[in-house]
Formats: C-alpha cells, structure tokens, sequence
C-alpha cells in the first residue's frame, strides 16, 4: 500500500514564491546596518547576556558557587576530558531517545484505539490522566526500587513523562478530520484500517509533530530526573554530582549541555516534518 | 416504461439528539428521479436536504421509507453512487493528480496508469489539465471544488450527488461553475441530484426542481423547468427562467398550504 507520506517526500521541492518574495523585497532600501542587525540579532542578544553576565560577576565579585561566569564555566568544562564529556552526554541521550521512542509507539497506537473506539475511550482516558496527574518526580525512586538498576527504569520514567502529550494531540488531530473525509471513505467502502491509514492518520500529522516537537524537551527532563535518582552516569548525574562538591561552574557545564541537547532534538524533529510532511507546516516555515 | 434510478418511498427520518430530543428532518417524502435526470432540491437551510443526500448514499439508513436505486432497497453505499460536498475537502499531502486518483487508491490499495490517464483526462475535462502537478493550496476554492467534481466523477459513477457544491464561492465564480457543470454534465450524462439554497442555480440547471418546506422537510412542490437545453448565459435573460424564479420565490416564503 503506497504511504501517503513517501509520496509527499518525492514531491516537488518547495514552490519558489518565496524567493520571489523576498527578491521583490526592496534589500538597498535600508542602510546595511539595519540589514546586518537584522540577520544578527538573536547572536547578538545573545552575546550581549553573556558579556553582562561575566562583567557582572567580576563587577560584583560574586562567588563562583553562587554564579559563575561564563569564563569559568569553559574553564570548567575544559577541565573535564572530552571522553567523559561524550560518556555523559551518550548515557543522557541514549535514555532520552529509548524513552522518546517508545512513547512515540505507544502513543501513536494508543491514540488510534482511544478515536476508534467510544468504549476505549471512556475507559482509558481517566486512567490516562491519573498517570499524568501523577508527579513522575514522586514517583521516580519507586519505579527504580521495582525495576532495578539499569537503563530500564530511566526509560519508563523518561517514557511516562513524555507520552501523553503525544496521545492527547494525535487523538485531537485524528478526531479533526472533515467530516466529508469519512463520508467519502464510507461511499467508498474502503474500510475502517485504510480510513485511519489514508486519512485519519495523515491529517493528525501536523498535530502529532507539534506534540513530537514539545517531547523532545520533556523527553531531556525525563532522563535528567531519572539519573537524579538513580544513575552513575549521565549529564543529570553529573550535575548532582558536582553540585554535591560545590563545582558550580562544572554543574553549569553540564547544564549547558543539556540544552544544547534539547535544542538539537526540537530542532532535528522540526527538520524531519519540513523534509517528510511540508504539508503540515504554515506556507511561511516550508 | 423504465424504473427510475432514484426512488424515494414514503421517506422519513427521525433524529435523536444528545439530549433525546426528536427532531424530524424528513417527512413523507416520495418522488422519482429518471435516467440522465437533473433534479435540484430547493430548501431553507436545516429542512433536511442534506439527510437526504447521506440517506441515498447509503450512509444512513431512513426511520420509515425507504430509497430505491435501480429498484433495489439502499442498506449500504454503492459503487454507482460519486459525492461533491459543499466544502471540496481535498488532500493537503496529495497534488492535484493524487486527489483525483484517491478514490482508486483508497478503494483498491493501488492506482493503475489506466487510472492515472483517466483523472488525466477528468481534469482536461474540469479545465484544470495544466493543473495536475500542483499543490492542493496553490489552486483557488472554483479549482479546489473542479477538482473535487473530478474526484467523484473517477469511479465513473452513473449517479452524481452534488451538496450545495458552489456555495461557498464567490457570485462570479459560482455563475461560471454552473454552467461548467452543464457541460461537463453533457459530456459526461450522468442522474445528477443537486442541493442548493440558491432559486437561480436551481432554475438555471435543473431538469426538474423540488422545493422543500422548512422543518420537517417535506415535498412542497415538484416543478419541471422547460427552458430549452443547452442553456447559457442567454437562458438567465429568459422570460420563462425569471417566471419559474419568481414563482418559487413565492412558494418558498408564503405560509405552508393547509392542504
Ligand atoms: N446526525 C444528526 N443528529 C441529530 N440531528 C441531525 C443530524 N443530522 C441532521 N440533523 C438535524 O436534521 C435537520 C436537517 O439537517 P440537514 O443537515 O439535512 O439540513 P440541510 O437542509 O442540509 O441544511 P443546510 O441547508 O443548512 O445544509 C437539522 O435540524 C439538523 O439539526
Ligand atoms: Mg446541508
């Protein structure tokens, strides 16, 4: 059965109104300052915090283990060898990445039962929402004393923060279907399956990326409580460990890191949708 | 003399709401519609035009009455029937190309080239052969709905239910559709059931014109429409048309007959 997405991946390359756009754009009508501040204004901003932020602590003088200046987050981070940086950084992501999977395919499936199927609905949907009432951080050291020591326990924690936000939009998005949709796939008679695969399931897509895309981060905060409970490796570990020594500007490190990784992730899935489903994106952000 | 292909049969059809409440959208209603027929129903807004749609498509089964086509009870959707609704609703993911072909594909798992030269030629016939290859939000909402005209018309359907298809475009666009519609109509003959609220639409395409009353939707009147055919921009100057406007006109805001 040909995949409603793979033929949109061969599709055709965004069409080029933009480009014209901006070329009718009069660029030397504004002074090339503007036009350069303009591009660099994030970069600059951002620049500007961190110059505040170092002259502030040697201004004030202010105690590394109360706030440490950037300066001395490098000089920390450089202390660190690369090796254990990258042993960190792995053991974080892998269990972030194993959680976020696994929510995606419980998610998706689960989310196809609940719009199916009233009955499911009604039943699973409380339940659901006790689990997400339920304070993961709370609940954190209980998982790990049943499941033991090893990544599984991370993974389940990382899971159960991470997944229903995914089932919650893919359930909005497959119940958003034009109703003509449905009536056109009944005067076809074309069964429930491919009613869910051709249309139900495609017009969630832009629903289940947003929610992929606001994951990705819990998915990071998922894994960093779970090594705050139980782990001996991991950026989450790493950062207890330090602060337990009072290394704040290693902690700092360490924090950096983390979103960094956050970033990267919300940024990869944001490419995966521009790439496999444009479609489901805004005519600007194609 | 031939059975009609569509046959509706002391019709009925009682909605419960949420709240239980009963809500009768159709009452009563029998006429029959021939070979190659264009009938139009005519009705204020809720008086069940769109229930009788659903009920011919097989999608919902009646209260009371029945529906017939060829002579056979309806109980489900069959293949004779191609729907347009009011809002094209075509696929974002899909070019033009994959909307037409999407009933096959959706169908059958597959489409064949046999199938692809088909939508092909459809969409010669729509007007929109250059058209093929382009995104669904790069066409405006008179091509959206030609393209929506060329999906149902894929499977080759002998039946053609059309929802108040030119409803939402624009007076210019919708004057054009109709007598787009026309043509490719006798070009392509087909038993066409066609909602509108609009009394000029109806008079200008119909063969014969149902007006309903408002709720419960009942039969009021059933009138033949004998402008001659091909009709064009001429027929809208005709005394004949502006006559048949008026008096529906009239039948449609007096109170309902006591009769
Ligand atoms: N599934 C349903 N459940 C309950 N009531 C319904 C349902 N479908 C239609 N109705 C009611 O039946 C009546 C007729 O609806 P229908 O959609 O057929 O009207 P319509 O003539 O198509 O109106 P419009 O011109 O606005 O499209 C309305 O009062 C509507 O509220
Ligand atoms: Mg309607």
């Amino acid at each position: 059965m040909p995949s409603p997405i793979t033929s949109v991946a061969v599709s055709s390359p965004v069409p080029p109104q933009p480009e014209a756009a901006t070329e009718t754009a009069p660029p030397d009508a504004r002074a090339p300052l503007s036009v350069w501040l303009d591009r660099s204004a994030p970069a600059v901003a951002f620049l500007a915090v961190l110059a505040a932020w170092e002259g502030a602590t040697r201004l004030f003088a202010i105690p590394s283990f109360l706030l440490p200046a950037p300066s001395a987050v490098v000089t920390a981070a450089l202390a660190t060898p690369l090796e254990v940086w990258l042993g960190h950084v792995w053991a974080t992501l892998r269990v972030a990445l194993m959680g976020y999977g696994l929510a995606i395919l419980v998610s998706v499936p689960l989310a196809v039962a609940l719009a199916s199927s009233r009955l499911l609905s009604r039943t699973l949907y409380p339940l659901l929402v006790v689990v997400q009432s339920t304070p993961i951080v709370a609940i954190a050291p209980i998982i790990v004393v049943t499941l033991g020591a090893s990544d599984l326990p991370r993974i389940v924690i990382t899971f159960l923060i991470t997944f229903f936000p995914i089932v919650v939009s893919t359930v909005t998005g497959l119940l958003s279907t034009p109703e003509e949709l449905i009536e056109l796939s009944r005067s076809l008679r074309a069964g429930r399956t491919r009613e869910i695969l051709h249309i139900r399931l495609p017009y969630a897509l832009p629903h289940l990326f947003s929610a992929l895309k606001i994951s990705t981060t819990l998915a990071v905060i998922g894994a960093v409580v779970a090594e705050f409970v139980a782990a001996e490796r991991g950026l989450g570990f790493f950062i207890l460990f330090s602060t337990s020594f009072f290394k704040i500007p290693a902690a700092f490190a360490g924090l950096v890191l983390l979103v960094a990784i956050s970033l990267l992730l919300f940024r990869l899935v944001g490419l995966v949708q521009k790439r496999l489903v444009p479609w489901s994106l805004p005519k600007s952000e194609r | 003399m031939t059975p009609p292909v569509i046959r509706f049969d002391d019709l009925g059809q009682v909605f419960r709401t949420e709240a239980g409440r009963a809500v009768t959208a159709l009452d009563r209603v029998s006429f029959d519609i021939g070979r190659h027929e264009f009938v139009a129903v005519l009705g204020p807004s809720g008086c069940g035009k769109s229930t009788l749609l659903r009920l011919i498509a097989g999608l919902i089964a009646p209260t009371r009455g029945a529906v017939e086509i060829y002579g056979m009870r309806v109980t489900e959707p069959r293949d004779e029937i191609g729907i347009v609704f009011q809002r094209p609703t075509l696929l974002p993911w899909f070019d033009v190309l994959g909307n037409v072909t999407f009933p096959m594909r959706h169908k059958y798992g597959r489409v064949t080239e046999v199938e692809r030269a088909r939508a092909r030629d459809l969409l010669a016939l729509v007007d929109l052969a250059d058209f093929a290859d382009k995104r669904i939000d790069e066409l405006s909402g008179g091509m959206q709905q030609r393209v929506a005209i060329a999906r149902a018309l894929l499977l080759d359907p002998d039946i053609l239910l059309m929802d108040e298809p030119f409803s939402a475009l624009d007076a210019l666009t919708r004057d054009e559709m109709s007598f787009e519609l026309l043509r490719i109509w006798s070009d392509r003959p087909k038993t066409v059931l066609f909602i509108t609220h609009s009394i000029p639409e109806a008079v200008l395409l119909a063969d014969r014109i149902v007006v309903m009353t408002p709720r419960p939707g009942r039969v009021r009147e059933i009138l033949d429409v004998p402008l001659p055919r091909p009709r064009s921009m001429a027929t809208l100057t005709d005394p004949t048309f502006h006559a048949l406007a008026d008096h529906i006109r009239g039948s449609l805001f007096s109170r309902p007959a006591a009769a």
